[in-house]
């Protein structure tokens, strides 16, 4: 399991200070690794010389040795000849370096500390005669004290600037990360009555501008369905109640007066014709509510799209002639398309109904199975009917949506027959377009996937 | 023939069993399963009525039992879940027919008769009322001796009101026996309605005796309604 601080901002804070602790801490070294090897290069480099200028000495004349002591200023070296000390500095000899000098043969300068904690930096050039030594040393304790002091400084440093991180990065993140919260504020205050509010939008083209554009978007989603679902509970209650208002008051009414049997068989018949309608009307619901919660379940076959417009057709073919329309079926070569049939049938039945409904009596309608240019399987119902203005087109689909009231009462339908055929045919993954001008038709068109 | 009616709605119960005694059958009603199960083992039926919501005991546990137990009577189940699992549940423990909760009666009546018929083969290729004549195997239609010209469906549906002369034929019925159609929809209602209209014309029009009429707000009945 790993720990995960559940605040954004307490990791964000952590993230930069881990980040720029580890920064710190590498410069630090790399810092003190530098100053480090450039000292003891400036010590080695003296040191060097100092171990040319007696070396020179000697070579020049092994007896000017003490004069090189005093006139260079070299304070502590020693020359040995085969085991024999051929001169000593007293500082040298007082130091104890002997030991250290013998223990160490190689040409490289060391750090050597006497037994008292005294460093020193010594440096031995072996045979530069025969058998001939020499050994230099200097005081390193000024370096030591410098390195000392420069880590002191950084291990205090540190701590001191992670800590400044910590509160700076808390402040940054805390400054970057407001405008979420006052979103989230927003957002909890936006209830199912305040729908219409919104998440303001400071910059739409930065990463919170484009948040709070999506939820906003969201936001209009959920309003607008919430928005259908009222006008279709309002809209339901209406439609049933009507009818039950129409029992009610013809059986009371047939109640107050005693009527002959005929008048009876009247009254009653005139309920059941309103129970009928309710009937029916609950089916559709029922339908309706059925494809919402995905019980619809289509059974998938491959179907010759022009067998069935023929038949769907062929069904409604009364109601055209009643009007005296001319209802034709448009099917060249077979088109195929996968569906369950029933179902499918069920939509173009409510299509065409539709048009044979709206269109004036001596109008056309047209079933016409094609193939689009997608591939996909199409039945296109056209009518050369009054259209459908642009303002309807997109509602036209919704439940108990009518462009005009007053025209569908008298027409008789539901209210329900399109947006039936959409869910129906949404189930088979088809869709309905519409496309239509004001005075010049309508032409539903039915797409399905091609079997 | 003896009908027992299983449900447990009162008004249902009393509405069935006056409907079902207005057509000379005996009815004995049930409100609870037991008393079903109990009635169905000591006395002897020709049909049951079987409501599937019940207290107490379930319709369809009552009707599996039943049939476990070797009972042959038929049952017509009515039911007011009308998803096809359902439908298939009830076929499948051995009900012989089902009706969907709100039903017609006249519907019932006829599902009722179809049930106690069965196995009775009744081969009929002539039907006549009056002077109307229908033959169902030349398909030819006459009236008082004169030919009458009917589209299929028109056919159709004069040959099941006439097998059905004197009762009431509900749309519901004529949607599922002639159209072969299940779900009820307001175009199939305005079709039978039209089809009903033309047949008319054709039939009773040139006549002064009528022979198809309009039961307001139940469907259409050939003849006299026998009551």
């Amino acid at each position: 399991m790993t720990l995960r601080p559940r605040s954004v901002r307490t990791r964000l804070t952590l993230w930069h200070a881990g980040v720029l602790a580890a920064v710190v801490c590498a410069f630090s070294g790399a810092i003190f690794f530098f100053v480090r090897v450039q000292l003891y290069r400036d010590l080695d480099a003296q040191l060097g010389h100092d171990l040319a200028t007696v070396e020179r000495t000697y070579r020049e004349d092994p007896t000017d040795l003490r004069e090189a002591e005093s006139r260079a200023g070299i304070g502590l070296f020693e020359v040995v000849g085969d085991g024999a000390v051929l001169y000593r500095t007293d500082a040298w000899a007082q130091a104890g370096f002997e030991h250290a000098a013998r223990d160490h043969r190689e040409a490289a300068p060391f750090s050597w500390s006497t037994p008292g904690g005294k460093p020193y930096r010594l440096q031995t050039l072996a045979s530069p005669a025969p058998g001939i030594r020499i050994s230099v040393a200097k005081d390193e304790s000024a370096v030591r004290r410098t390195l000392r002091i420069l880590g002191l400084i950084l291990a205090l440093g540190i701590p001191c600037a992670v800590a400044l991180a910590i509160a700076g990065g808390h402040f940054l993140a805390g400054r970057v990360l407001a405008p979420v919260g006052a979103m989230a504020e927003r957002a909890r205050r936006i209830t199912v009555e305040s729908l219409d509010a919104r998440l303001p939008v400071e910059d739409p083209g930065d990463e919170f501008g484009r948040l709070a554009g999506v939820f906003n978007e969201t936001l209009a989603r959920l309003q607008d369905s919430f928005e259908r679902l009222r006008r279709f509970t309002a809209d339901a209650s209406h439609e049933l109640r009507t009818p039950l208002t129409a029992i009610r008051s013809v059986g009371e009414v047939a109640l107050q007066g005693s009527l002959d049997p005929p008048a009876y068989r009247e009254v009653i018949g005139s309920m059941l014709e309103e129970v009928e309608r309710l009937t029916r009307l609950v089916e559709s619901l029922l339908t309706l509510t059925r494809a919402d919660s995905g019980r619809l379940r289509p059974a998938r076959e491959i179907v010759d799209l022009g067998a069935l417009a023929g038949s769907a057709a062929e069904h409604l073919r009364v109601l055209a002639e009643e009007k005296e329309q001319v209802l034709s079926v448009d099917a060249g070569a077979v088109v195929r398309a996968e569906c369950d049939p029933a179902m499918v049938r069920r939509g173009i039945v409510n299509l065409v109904d539709n048009a044979i409904r709206y269109t004036p009596a001596g109008g056309a309608i047209r079933l016409t199975v094609r193939v689009l240019a997608s591939g996909e399987a199409a039945v296109e119902v056209s009518d050369n009917g009054p259209g459908i203005a642009p303002v309807h087109q997109a509602r036209i689909f919704e439940r108990f949506y009518r462009v005009d009231s007053d025209r569908s009462k008298s027409s008789g339908g539901t209210g329900l027959g399109l947006a039936i055929a959409r869910s129906v045919v949404a189930a088979n993954g088809g869709r309905i377009e519409l496309e239509s001008a004001e005075g010049r038709g309508s032409l539903f068109r039915v797409v399905l996937p091609a079997g | 023939m003896r009908i027992l009616v299983v449900e447990d709605e009162s008004k249902v119960a009393k509405a069935l069993s006056d409907g079902l005694g207005a057509e000379r059958y005996e009815v004995r009603v049930a409100s609870t399963g037991e008393e079903g199960f109990f009635l169905v083992n000591h006395e002897s039926f020709d049909l049951v009525l079987l409501d599937l919501m019940l207290p107490g005991r379930g319709g369809l546990e009552v009707l599996a039992t039943l049939r476990k137990r070797g009972l042959q009577t038929p049952v017509l189940v009515l039911t007011a879940k009308d998803t096809v699992e359902d439908r298939v549940q009830g076929l499948d423990l051995g009900a012989d027919d089902y009706l969907v909760k709100p039903f017609a009666f006249p519907e019932l009546l006829a599902r009722i008769r179809a049930l106690l018929r069965r196995g009775r083969l009744d081969q009929v290729l002539r039907l006549h009322h009056d002077d109307l004549e229908v033959d169902l195997v030349t398909r030819k239609v006459t009236r008082a001796a004169q030919p009458l010209e009917l589209t299929a469906k028109e056919f159709e549906i004069l040959e099941y009101l006439l097998r059905h002369a004197g009762r009431v034929v509900s749309r519901e019925m004529l949607a599922r026996d002639v159209w072969q159609v299940t779900a009820r929809a307001t175009p199939l209602d305005n079709v039978i309605d039209v089809t009903i209209a033309r047949l008319r014309r054709k039939v009773d029009d040139p006549f002064s005796n009528k022979l198809i009429h309009t039961v307001r707000g139940v469907g259409f009945v050939l003849g006299q309604e026998s009551r």
